[in-house]
């Protein structure tokens, strides 16, 4: 066991669970909600993304599933104490994953680049099916959610923890996963995937359960997106810009690390909100989100934790060149060459 | 029976100038292995070019196209040389595909500041113009659209196939590692590829601009349907997205015509992933091996 | 303890440091503009108070519905340089603070929050789509904040029943083509179609105007031929148009927005079918828009519905129109109905500060559910969810200029029927 990253994750938790508790103002907790929203997908597509290799762009399909699913369970159930649609989230989230394993069996036989294209036609199809099944999804005059009947001083807190309770599950599952063969076997699929067939492991079983599991979180994210926003609508819930939110936050932060989804989140949400806020009524946003955007990817391919901490390291190991132990999680290119996992017929 | 014509009928003229618009994002993809998100946003950026020559200096879109595709050409090697060459890691692939939304966004900001965002039209005195024979309708605009398609299709066979140029761009294609034995220059026929793919886009964005209103969030619709079409076609293969387009707009404007239209966009993603099932490559792809 | 666990500990450090500036900044902000103003939900504001009044509002400047939002945007802007001309509200200056929501539910969702909880704003202002105003009305109600709105009229915002919310328009979007019905309707049986066709853009504002005018008609037996609802990506409507040529009806109903307008009229035309009666719920009601996309010979004889419009007989139409071509220049034509909308909005406030002699959300809101409230957009009052009670006028493109023709009380011409032919 690695106590130091547990520690780590046990200080983050209970800062995060107490911040609510000093008493933050409302717009602050709203923005974090979405911060926190945002953590949790971006942690849950490095994934697939990430730590596999498969750049999904097909994501915010499973988000427009819990969406909607939330949105239509309480079409029919009433909401009386206002937790319920919480209550169901975990049935959510399984059965996106659920769904989502056929789907990643199918666009998983496709290699990295025509696997982003087949995961964005998902999401298209996805719309067009919450557009045209009018009779069920309300089509185009959209869902309304019952209205969440907490009290105005603490109204976020429900959303809040919810976030915080899906964005804590998803890093729990990347800290194993990465402990555990599973992420072994993903370093090795996505550092060269015919060789890792090659040495037996179970490439196919190992994408799919990645894929399975990340978009069952990400459906969960939708859920509660849906019940705060009380309002569902198909161009919404299936919008191709959150997917692009999510990889930038992982590509940002560094792909294939456990932080660095997190850290990409953090930076842009409040970023890009409080822009849009502030600056909104100048033209020139989208130019100047686009340059960032692509003066990180030419600045650093490898995302900020990464580049960051290789850079550290090789400053120490010019100073002291027996202390320079590997990262706890590798970045991307360093991850497989080095060890190549014991070969094994499951998926664990 | 009629609808069922009509439709087919419909479907090939349009046929033709998605044809086009994917025959660039192919290339791109044959030469540099770069999935192109940026081709929808530069087509659009020459239907504003070739709208502004129209609607301000009195240009028919058709004269204006060898314009267009000069100016859109030097912006397509300028983008390869700015921001796709510096990319050389093993990942570039999966880069690439975020450096050209983030190119995507950028000329879409640029088009919404230049242009506003009011959807635009290209209004020439044969716009509302149609022809009709054996009881079907062919409007001119879409005639016009579909030869010049042609036309454009034909030069590109033959830069392809009859150039010193089109034979290094064919064997980069087939082979880099060998290509560049052979003394082809894989740098500069990239960035000279990625600036023809651009060019085909200004061809197609004249002719886009002819037959739909557009503004700068267009592109969006056209990335995924561009994105099919290729993949359908097998990536790489020029001859493939031109048979993919027309699978995909005969199969759409059918649906349409004798069904519905909520639907008919549906039908060539189900198509899509059911060709995916059977062919992972794509109808005319070749098997690739190892890390692209 | 390895190095690598020091070294990404301290990018953690740096990385949550980065969140604390960045929140640290945010509440310095706060600090700053709300000394200017008063609290926000912690009741009314004395009527002797000179600090500005401050309304809020999120428009979309960018994404999909920045046109309209920014005519909406001008509507605001201009009327509150109106009021303060004439010495404010109360004695006080308007200040409008508006933000983008770049088009999207969720950055709405966090403007309003923004809006009256860090800003605390004193009142608020609508944003620019059903889609938006939904979400953004929520906000509002949960701080009892009035909620008037120039542009969310779709059947599931008022499925919300909310009592803070005031739709400025003279109908309900469901209800919007009502006028034409009536019209249609009124007509001597033999004149009246016998079959119809309807093509429908599938979102909230469009499609339920022309479904609703089915309901009526088929009641009246007028037989329908076609249906067809097409989704708003549908660049082509040829296909569709073709059907409706085929089915040959007496009219076409058509649930337009702006683009499926002028391509469903191109498409009618390249097919040399014009049939007798013609409506379109939007798109045939703009002035420059419409005759420049489809041809000015193509205009005649269409019909479609305005609240506001170029020679309007609302008393403060002539002030408003030399107002705004006074501050934004070109012509009344020019004018997007979206901003005589919101222009509405605050005309609203006006009247009810001037009957009360207060400016708070409670008094507001109790006050805008009794009697009737002239406006640009016609004489406007609500049920107790925020339907506006009253009804469209139906204008037609008569000689290549649009026209009131019905009901009598606001017609400057009598109808044209049948629809001349294309070009004529």
């Amino acid at each position: 066991m690695n106590v130091p990253a547990l520690a780590r994750g046990g200080v983050l938790t209970v800062a995060l669970l107490a911040l609510p508790l000093l008493g933050l103002e409302h717009w602050v907790l709203n923005l974090l909600i979405f911060t926190l929203m945002y953590a949790a997908m971006s942690s849950a597509w490095n994934l697939v993304g990430g730590f596999a290799g498969y750049p999904s762009l097909g994501h915010a399909a499973f988000f427009g599933f819990g969406a909607y699913f939330i949105g239509l369970w309480f079409q029919h159930h009433d909401v009386v104490s206002g937790y319920e649609p919480f209550v169901i989230l975990p049935l959510v989230g399984l059965l996106a994953a659920l769904v989502g394993a056929p789907i990643g069996w199918i666009a998983m036989r496709t290699r990295a680049d025509v696997f982003a294209i087949v995961t964005i036609t998902l999401l298209f199809v996805a719309q067009t099916l919450a557009f045209n099944l009018d009779d069920l999804t309300g089509g185009a005059q959209g869902l309304a959610m019952p209205t969440p009947p907490f009290e105005l001083a603490r109204f976020e807190w429900p959303f809040y923890y919810a976030m915080l309770w899906i964005l804590l599950l998803s890093m729990a599952l990347t800290y194993l996963s990465m402990r555990s063969k599973v992420g072994l076997s993903l370093d090795t699929v996505r550092a060269d995937e015919d060789k890792a067939l090659g040495i037996g492991i179970h490439v196919q079983g190992v994408k799919v359960l990645s894929f399975s599991v990340s978009v069952g979180l990400v459906a969960m994210a939708g859920g509660v997106w849906a019940y705060y926003e009380t309002f569902v609508y198909p161009q919404f819930a299936f919008d191709p810009l959150i997917t692009i939110g999510m990889v930038l936050m992982v590509f940002l932060g560094g792909r294939a690390t456990l932080w660095g989804p997190i850290l990409g989140a953090v930076i842009l949400v409040p970023g890009q909100q409080y822009l849009a806020y502030k600056l909104g009524g100048s033209q020139l946003y989208l130019i100047a989100y686009a340059a960032v955007f692509l003066l990180i990817m030419l600045l650093m391919p490898r995302g900020i934790l990464p580049t960051v901490a290789d850079r550290l390291r090789r400053r120490r190991a010019v100073g002291t060149s027996s202390d320079a132990g590997p990262p706890t999680a590798a970045p991307p290119s360093a991850g497989a060459g080095s060890s190549v996992p014991v070969p094994s017929g499951g998926t664990a | 029976m009629h609808a069922l014509i009509q439709g087919l009928i419909l479907g090939i003229l349009t046929g033709g100038v998605y044809a086009l618009m994917a025959s660039g994002q192919t290339l791109i993809f044959g030469i540099m292995k770069v999935v192109n998100l940026a081709q929808g946003a530069m087509v659009i950026l020459a239907a504003y070019f070739s709208y502004t020559l129209f609607a301000d200096f009195g240009v028919d879109p058709l004269l204006a196209i060898p314009l267009t595709t000069a100016v859109m050409f030097g912006l397509g090697v300028v983008i390869q040389l700015v921001f796709l060459r510096p990319l050389k890691r093993e990942d570039s692939a999966q880069l690439s595909l975020l450096v050209t939304f983030a190119v995507a966004l950028l000329l879409e900001g640029f088009m919404s500041v230049t242009w506003r965002t009011t959807y635009r039209s290209i209004n020439t005195d044969y716009a509302n113009a149609s022809w009709t024979l054996f009881g079907y309708q062919f409007t001119v605009v879409r005639m016009i659209a579909f030869v010049l398609s042609l036309v454009s299709l034909g030069l590109l066979f033959l830069l392809l196939n009859r150039t010193r140029f089109g034979r290094a761009v064919r064997a980069t294609v087939q082979n880099p590692m060998s290509a560049e034995l052979l003394g082809v220059e894989s740098k500069r026929v990239a960035a000279l590829g990625f600036g023809l793919g651009a060019a085909t886009a200004a061809a197609a964005g004249s002719v886009y601009g002819l037959l739909y209103p557009f503004n700068s969030g267009s592109h969006y619709d056209l990335i995924s349907e561009l994105l099919s079409i290729v993949v359908l076609g097998g990536m790489g293969s020029v001859g493939g997205a031109v048979i993919a387009a027309l699978i995909v707009s005969t199969s759409s404007a059918v649906v349409a015509t004798m069904f519905n239209p909520t639907w008919s966009s549906f039908t060539f993603f189900v198509i899509l992933i059911l060709v995916l099932l059977i062919r992972p490559q794509g109808l005319f792809g070749t098997v690739e091996r190892g890390a692209l | 303890m390895s190095s690598g666990n020091r070294l990404r500990r301290r990018v953690l450090v740096a990385a949550t440091s980065a969140a604390v500036v960045i929140l640290a900044s945010a509440c310095a902000g706060t600090a700053s503009t709300s000394t200017s103003s008063s609290a926000a939900t912690s009741g009314t504001p004395s009527p002797t108070t000179t600090a500005p009044l401050v309304i809020g509002a999120s428009v979309s400047l960018t994404g999909d519905f920045a046109d309209s939002g920014k005519a909406v945007k001008a509507g605001y802007e201009l009327w509150a340089d109106e009021v303060n001309k004439k010495g404010g509200i109360l004695g006080r200056q308007v200040q409008m603070k508006i933000v983008d929501d770049t088009s999207s539910p969720t950055q709405v969702v966090t403007n309003y929050q923004n809006l009256i909880t860090q800003d605390k704003v004193d009142l608020v202002f609508g944003p620019f789509s059903s889609l938006l105003t939904i979400p953004a009305s929520q906000v509002a109600k949960r701080y009892s904040y009035a909620f008037i709105e120039p542009a969310g009229g779709g059947p599931k915002v008022f499925a919300q029943k909310l009592d803070n919310l005031f739709f400025v328009q003279p109908a309900p979007v469901v209800k919007s083509g009502d006028v034409y019905a009536d019209w249609i309707l009124s007509l001597p049986k033999a004149d009246q179609p016998k079959t119809a066709a309807y093509a429908e853009l599938d979102d909230p504002f469009s499609a339920p105007i022309a479904e609703n005018i089915r309901a009526r008609f088929e009641a009246a037996g007028i037989q329908t031929v076609y249906k067809q609802v097409y989704p708003a990506e549908t660049r082509d409507l040829t296909a569709i148009m073709s059907k409706v040529a085929a089915a040959n009806p007496d009219v076409l109903v058509s649930g337009t927005q702006s683009e499926d307008a002028y391509s469903q009229v191109k498409s009618l035309v390249q097919l040399k079918f014009s049939p007798k009666f013609m409506f379109m719920s939007n798109g045939a009601n703009s002035p420059v828009e419409f005759p420049s996309k489809v041809g000015v010979n193509n205009v005649n004889g269409i019909m479609s519905t305005a609240d506001w419009y170029p020679g309007s007989p609302a008393e403060s139409s002539p002030a408003f129109v030399a107002a705004y071509t006074a501050k934004y220049g070109g012509a009344e034509t020019d004018i997007d109905p979206s901003s005589a909308e919101a222009f509405s909005c605050g005309q609203l406030l006006e009247q009810v500060a001037a009957k009360t002699g207060k400016i708070d959300n409670a008094t507001i809101i109790s006050t805008l559910h009794q009697g009737t409230w002239p406006t640009l957009v016609g004489n406007l009052s609500w049920d107790a969810i925020g339907q506006p009670t009253g009804s469209f006028s139906l204008i037609q493109w008569i000689n290549q200029k649009l026209t009131p023709v019905f009901p009598a009380d606001v017609a400057k011409a009598a109808p044209v029927y049948p629809k001349p032919n294309w070009g004529g």
